[in-house]
């Protein structure tokens, strides 16, 4: 079946790049779920990865270092009946743009955030990012990395992401079902996937990570909270999990709850927020403003 | 000259001082007078000095005075810092006696005694209520009616009936066991129904008639009293107040909530704005119609948080990397802030670019008496915007105007790809084509002439007096008020108010200033604006007054200072 959510863009990607991988079953994964394209906006930070707006036929947003998540969360509040999925690479997510990675796990705003995860920044010629592990010396950097890696999957779980996933470039099937799921899930989800670059890390490469992966879900974890209560009894159990990294990495999805979502907050403070349709509400007829300030006017004197 | 009465209430703060003067400056507005105020605070909760001015008059007033008629010093050091303002016919009201012969006796404690009886109450209880002691003694001094003062106070403490009545009967007692040997009476006028606001709220008002639907801040002084209220009126206007973990995301948001097809804005002040400016040239690039509200106060670095400066209006010009076109329009009171506001909205969506407006501390915090908005004057252009179904979109399409439809996500057909790389007409990026990028710079740069062709003068500059004057004062944004009241006392000056400060007016501020003799007015140390004039028109000015205390300016030491700059080059005003 043709794609119909792939640009006829050329994609400037080195050959053999794990971000392939991401786009197939990003568009893969709509094509599925056959959003209209034009409710479908995808951003991206600056880098390698965050490219792929230009590379899925949807509405893109290809915004500034570390501002995809910034960007696509306001995408969403401003118009809640939009599918929003903002993408990263890991120096744009957990370095300069962690903040908002923090902040958004506190809104649980019902969108996907998508972390391409390499350990490198690729665009500027592989310096080490916040991901790659401690003493690591890849080729592209001069001495070994003296700084401890942050772990994206640990952060979302304290930030309050409520579906929080790990999934892989070159495992396209389990990519794309967790981006099936992580769009279906109503909250903040986040998912860390494992993408080789090919031309500066050669330590985590395909080997690496064909011979470490595991599925946690298929070995009997159920993500699945249905209360408060579990939930925090799940999230516990899940940061152990994301701990793991060794000769055994897990992935699958790690927590999934579903707690009110910012939408249904932002409607108890104002009226039917979720239903309406901020877009479309005329602001004015003819040139005329449509909102009245007499009364407000009328409380300052 | 102009009557008018002046009070001071001074005291720590977090002792409810604003209190006081918030109330004496509404009752004195709703009786037909005009009112302005100016509050000095430090920047803490509680505890240091501060101190609030009511410049009250039967005339139009637009600035604060030196001279204190009433002082209401609510600690021992306020006496002490302010006593020199008092003028030799005014009041120093106090519950500890002083050796000065303008010192009268205000028995907080005995008043508060009687009305704490009366309900049964401790002394301890009613002191938060030493406020309105003094606010009593302020407002029947003035001459008006007890019922007056009780009526807004009832007002104040509508949901809280029990509280109410105890301020009014602490009022009744003032006014039985008060009796000043002075009174203030101003000449009668007739009732009025002028609002008393800040520029925060007339901005505020602007975002609302503008159809504002997303507005994104981060905390900071003095930019956020405009959110805070945007936050208490969204549910019933139904847009959305974003509080964001910083300013780089507040204006993030901001931008994508713009290019989703919501009118978007995001206030802030020096600090913020800095960590905005990446964002801003995005906004530049990617033609995003967003608009930033910028309250200078001032710097350099946190400089003083709560205190008044227009240091920042060549930042605002400048901010962000490489060349892309903005406009900056900077209002001179509260009616200009609520019109620019609106007229903010349309320049941003007509021409798709980002909009600054530029305000102050000394704006967002003074209350003056300001004529109801004539709302049948607004009017609002969404320019090319696109909310229906398209075909064969292009979000950078080149025209013959160099503005291109503009679509938004949701519409059918009308798939946008924003981005701010240079990119082509399809906002894809990958070429870096040279005659490309000389296009797109083209289309974007061309903004500035349409907008300077297009905009109509009084949006540009407003020009005050007789243009046969040999004389001009030039100024922009707060120091209008005391040039206005300065002026008074010289019909032979005349001033030119510039209010679109890029794309710079020059020839309209050229047709004013070319052969005059030219004193810049400026808060802020070397005077900008002289130097942009320079910049854009070659007109050289012949003396600047500035003042960078961190203080606005008080009208009379500007009559002093309009007299020296006739004769020297550079005039520093200090007063405090």
């Amino acid at each position: 079946m043709h794609n119909t959510y792939k640009t006829n863009v050329e994609i400037d990607w080195c050959p053999g790049c794990g971000d392939f991988g991401i786009l197939n079953a990003l568009t893969l994964a709509l094509q599925e779920l056959k959003i209209p394209n034009e409710n479908v906006v995808l951003t991206g930070g600056i880098g390698c990865s965050s490219k792929i707006p230009h590379y899925v036929n949807v509405n893109a947003l290809h915004t500034l270092h570390g501002r995809s998540l910034a960007q696509g969360e306001a995408v969403k509040i401003a118009n809640p009946h939009l599918e929003v999925i903002s993408a990263s690479g890991d120096g744009d997510a957990l370095g300069i743009g962690m903040a908002h990675l923090v902040a958004a796990g506190r809104r649980n705003i019902d969108m996907t955030y998508l972390i391409f995860d390499n350990g490198v920044y690729g665009l500027t010629k592989g310096q080490a990012s916040p991901t790659l592990p401690y003493g690591e010396n890849i080729k592209s950097i001069e001495t070994e990395n003296i700084k401890f890696p942050v772990n994206p999957l640990f952060v979302a779980l304290a930030s309050g992401y409520t579906f929080v996933a790990r999934s892989y470039a070159y495992n396209i099937k389990h990519l794309k079902d967790t981006i099936v799921r992580a769009i279906k899930h109503k909250g903040m989800a986040m998912i860390d996937i494992m993408q080789p670059c090919v031309t500066y890390n050669n330590i985590n490469t395909k080997e690496f990570y064909d011979a470490r992966l595991y599925d946690i879900e298929a070995s009997g974890w159920n993500p699945v909270a249905k209360s408060e209560e579990e939930y925090e009894t799940k999230v516990s159990q899940a940061v152990l999990k994301s701990m793991e990294w060794g000769d055994k990495i897990p992935m699958g999805v790690f927590i999934q709850y579903e707690r009110e979502t910012y939408a249904q907050r932002l409607s108890k403070l104002i009226k039917g927020y979720e239903e309406r349709n901020m877009v479309m509400e005329p602001i004015h007829k003819d040139g005329k403003p449509i909102n009245d300030i007499s009364e407000i006017m009328q409380s300052f004197i | 000259m102009k009557k008018d009465l002046n009070l001071m209430v001074a005291g720590p703060q977090g002792s409810g001082i604003n209190f006081t003067s918030d109330t004496f400056a509404k009752v004195m507005s709703r009786q037909g007078f005009y009112v302005f105020t100016n509050a000095e605070l430090f920047s803490t909760i509680k505890g240091e000095h501060s101190y609030f001015r009511v410049r009250v008059s039967d005339s139009e007033i637009a600035s604060y005075s030196k001279r204190v008629d009433i002082l209401i010093p609510l600690d021992s050091k306020s006496i002490i810092l302010h006593k020199d303002e008092v003028s030799d016919n005014g009041v120093i009201l106090s519950e500890d006696k002083i050796d000065d012969n303008r010192y009268e006796a205000l028995q907080y404690r005995e008043i508060l005694q009687k009305v704490a009886a009366k309900f049964n109450k401790n002394l301890s209880e009613l002191n938060v209520m030493k406020n309105t002691v003094a606010l009593a003694a302020a407002v029947k001094m003035a001459g008006i009616a007890s019922e007056e003062l009780k009526k807004v106070i009832s007002e104040n403490f509508a949901t809280r009936k029990n509280i109410a009545e105890m301020n009014n009967a602490v009022v009744d007692e003032v006014y039985a066991s008060f009796n000043s040997k002075k009174s203030f009476n101003l000449p009668k006028v007739t009732k009025s129904k002028r609002m008393l606001i800040n520029s925060a709220e007339a901005v505020g008002m602007g975002k609302v008639i503008s159809g504002l639907k997303f507005q994104s801040y981060y905390p900071i002084t003095p930019a956020s009293d405009e959110s805070n209220y945007l936050e208490s009126i969204m549910d019933k206007y139904g847009f959305v107040v974003e509080q964001t973990e910083d300013e780089i995301a507040a204006i993030n948001m901001a931008i994508a909530a713009a290019n989703t097809g919501l009118r978007s804005a995001t206030s802030t002040s020096g600090p913020g704005f800095d960590l905005m400016v990446e964002a801003l040239s995005y906004a530049g690039m990617t033609e995003t119609p967003v608009v930033i509200f910028y309250y200078q106060r001032a710097g350099p670095s946190t400089g003083m948080p709560t205190r008044h400066e227009q240091g920042d209006i060549k930042f605002a010009l400048t901010a962000g990397h490489g060349e892309f076109p903005r406009v900056v329009i900077a209002p001179g009171d509260h009616t200009e802030s609520f019109y620019d506001t609106v007229e903010s909205f349309n320049i941003a969506e007509h021409y798709q670019l980002p909009v600054i407006v530029l305000l102050d501390k000394s704006m967002a915090m003074s209350n003056t008496t300001t004529e109801i908005f004539d709302t049948s004057k607004v009017r609002i252009d969404r320019g090319k915007l696109i909310l229906q179904e398209t075909s064969n979109y292009l979000r950078y399409k080149l025209t013959d105007d160099g503005i291109s439809p503009r679509s938004v996500p949701g519409i059918k057909g009308g798939i946008i790809t924003v981005a701010g790389d240079e990119h082509e007409e399809d906002g894809h990026i990958f070429s870096e084509d040279p005659d490309n990028r000389i296009t797109m710079m083209n289309k974007r740069m061309n903004k500035m002439n349409l907008v300077l062709k297009e905009i109509p003068e009084e949006l540009k500059v407003k020009f005050y007096g007789k243009s046969s004057n040999k004389t001009v004062i030039v100024s922009w944004g707060s120091p209008k008020g005391a040039i206005l009241d300065a002026l008074d006392y010289y019909p032979e000056i005349s001033f030119l108010q510039v209010r679109m400060m890029e794309p710079f007016p020059s020839e309209e501020v050229s047709k004013y200033l070319k052969g005059k003799y030219v004193i810049d007015i400026e808060q802020n140390y070397s005077g900008q604006l002289a130097d942009i004039i320079k910049e854009k028109t070659g007109i050289e000015v012949n003396s600047r007054i500035l003042k960078f205390n961190g203080r606005p300016m008080a009208y009379e030491e500007l009559v002093d200072a309009i007299k020296d700059a006739q004769k020297n080059k550079k005039v520093v005003l200090t007063y405090a």
